[in-house]
């Protein structure tokens, strides 16, 4: 069994800054969700939302179609692992990993076969760790939770390229293994795109899009080729990005009807897919500087 | 935590509240091993230079209000973001608080009873008088009733001041800043009824036991009874400052 999440009217107030307002949201059950938005757009505090760790200031969230506040029979199979965990850092690795057994579903056996498959070392303070060791124990523990919704907070920042490759690879063995509803909140999007199935893009506390995968990838196109050529076809067209390099140009447009896909391939353009990481620099207003 | 291995939903509150109590003493054994042996040691090598008419352990105990009050804030303070992300709801913690806090001050108030009446074979032993210290005379602790009498009631101070600890522990994590102002009101209220108790000096500063001059007409029953009373308000103070309490947001 693995939990839906749904959003009803929510809003959620930093004193009176609005975090998150008038959020409504379907997320079905088993799924490999992408949550993307540029940062303080609300993706943390959605998920806080989601895991309980905070209370909406008003509306409805309910996890497997119950009322998630409060709610042991559910929090305890939801996780939310934020970077760097939420640990005792005097705690030693062992006795953080052994924390999880609060969690009924939680597979001891699992969690320390990935601390030795990842090198951590078991007697090591939490504070001891490097802030990459620190985040494959909150992944780790993230994945052991054995949970009917999982949810990673930016938990590969602090991993090296092999490290992550190798958590998303044990995220999908997991996930093959056991169907769970999974979110991922990151900004390494064309990192994780091929493990996603649905992509929320948050923007300025609200939902901007929430799509399938396929869906936001015809969206567009990217044309390649030479700079009069790509000019040519893309001229009336919305064009999302654009990159020149000498003669060469790219250029990444919105809804590439059928006839001009046709004359672009006449005219010996390179067509791609559009990339998730372009269209969502595009859907978040390029011209705006965020932090 | 060992004894967090295979529980189930229903029993896991008091699973932890059993394990953190186990934890706790097994983290502080040393410290208070030491304690005991200072206890024990200190008035034997007084009593090369002077005369030994005060308990140690008096002293002892009335240190231990202090860390059990450290203890219970600061262990609260660390388990708020520690449990809840764990999958603990705020409810279970403060229940699993509450099992922590019986077990914690039956324990430590068991090992100062037991201190206090060995103390008494160990002075009466020695030639010593287990005396306490009442304001600018010693008042002698003459019968194993008395000693009794007066150690028995450590355990119900100890909950007061561990209900007091979890109460400021969860306002810090809550009102990150601020929080600590709690102490303002619970610390007067008490000292003030811990120094009635004993009609001694509080610990801390003077002017923190400035209630207890409402109190000297109370009889001990009438005391004890206020100490129940706070220990309950401030349980449930602690409990309502957690129940709704939201996780900080992590810094970079």
């Amino acid at each position: 069994m693995s939990f839906s999440a749904t959003l009803r009217d929510v809003t959620l107030k930093y004193r009176d800054t609005d975090a998150l307002a008038d959020v409504n949201l379907d997320l079905e059950a088993g799924k490999i969700y992408g949550l993307l938005g540029r940062n303080g757009a609300g993706k943390t505090s959605l998920l806080s939302l989601l895991a309980a760790f905070r209370k909406p200031t008003g509306g409805e969230v309910l996890v497997g179609g119950e009322p998630v506040w409060e709610n042991a029979g559910i929090v305890s199979r939801v996780a939310l692992i934020r970077e760097g965990g939420d640990f005792d850092d005097s705690d030693s690795v062992k006795s953080t990993i052994e924390t999880g057994q609060i969690r009924p579903a939680f597979d001891t056996a699992y969690a320390l076969k990935l601390a030795d498959r990842f090198e951590l070392p078991l007697k090591k303070k939490v504070r001891e760790l490097s802030r990459g060791k620190r985040s494959i124990l909150a992944a780790i523990c993230g994945l052991a939770a054995r949970a009917e919704l999982t949810m990673f907070d930016e938990v590969h920042l602090g991993m090296d390229a092999p490290t992550r490759d190798a958590f998303y690879k044990e995220l999908l063995a997991e996930y093959m293994d056991r169907p769970h509803t999974v979110i991922l909140s990151t900004h390494l999007i064309d990192e994780v795109a091929n493990y996603l199935e649905e992509v929320v893009i948050v923007d300025k506390g609200r939902i901007l899009r929430h799509e399938e995968v396929e869906v936001f990838q015809n969206m567009g196109a990217t044309l390649t080729g030479p700079a009069a050529a790509v000019d040519a076809i893309a001229a009336g067209l919305e064009v999302l990005a654009e990159q020149q390099l000498g003669g060469t140009k790219s250029a990444t447009v919105a809804a590439l009807e059928p006839g001009t896909r046709e004359r672009a391939a006449a005219a010996g353009l390179e067509i791609g897919p559009v990339g998730l990481q372009d269209l969502f620099i595009h859907l978040t207003e390029p011209n705006r500087n965020g932090a | 935590m060992s004894s967090l291995a295979n529980l189930s939903l229903p029993n896991r509150r008091f699973a932890l509240g059993l394990g953190l109590a186990g934890e706790g003493l097994k983290y502080f054994r040393y410290w208070i091993a030491a304690a005991v042996v200072l206890a024990f040691l200190g008035p034997l090598a007084l009593s090369l230079s002077t005369e030994i008419e005060l308990s140690t352990w008096f002293y002892t105990a009335n240190v231990g209000k202090w860390f059990t009050a450290f203890v219970a804030g600061g262990f609260l303070y660390a388990l708020v973001p520690n449990m809840i992300a764990a999958g603990l709801t705020r409810r279970e913690l403060s229940a699993a608080m509450g099992v922590f806090g019986l077990l914690w001050s039956i324990a430590i108030g068991v090992l100062v009873f037991a201190g206090l009446l060995v103390e008494r074979v160990f002075y009466d032993a020695m030639g010593w008088t287990q005396g306490i210290q009442l304001n600018d005379t010693i008042t002698t602790l003459g019968s194993w009733g008395e000693t009794a009498a007066f150690a028995a009631v450590y355990p119900l101070m100890y909950l007061a001041y561990f209900a007091a600890g979890a109460a400021i522990g969860a306002a810090a994590y809550r009102w990150e800043g601020s929080g600590w102002l709690l102490l303002v009101p619970v610390l007067p209220v008490v000292f003030s009824l811990d120094n009635a108790l004993y009609d001694t000096e509080p610990f801390g500063p003077g002017w923190m036991g400035f209630l207890g001059r409402f109190m000297d007409d109370w009889g001990r029953a009438a005391v004890l009874a206020a100490i129940v009373a706070v220990a309950l308000v401030l349980a449930v103070a602690a409990r309502r400052i957690l129940i709704d309490i939201p996780l900080r947001s992590k810094k970079a």
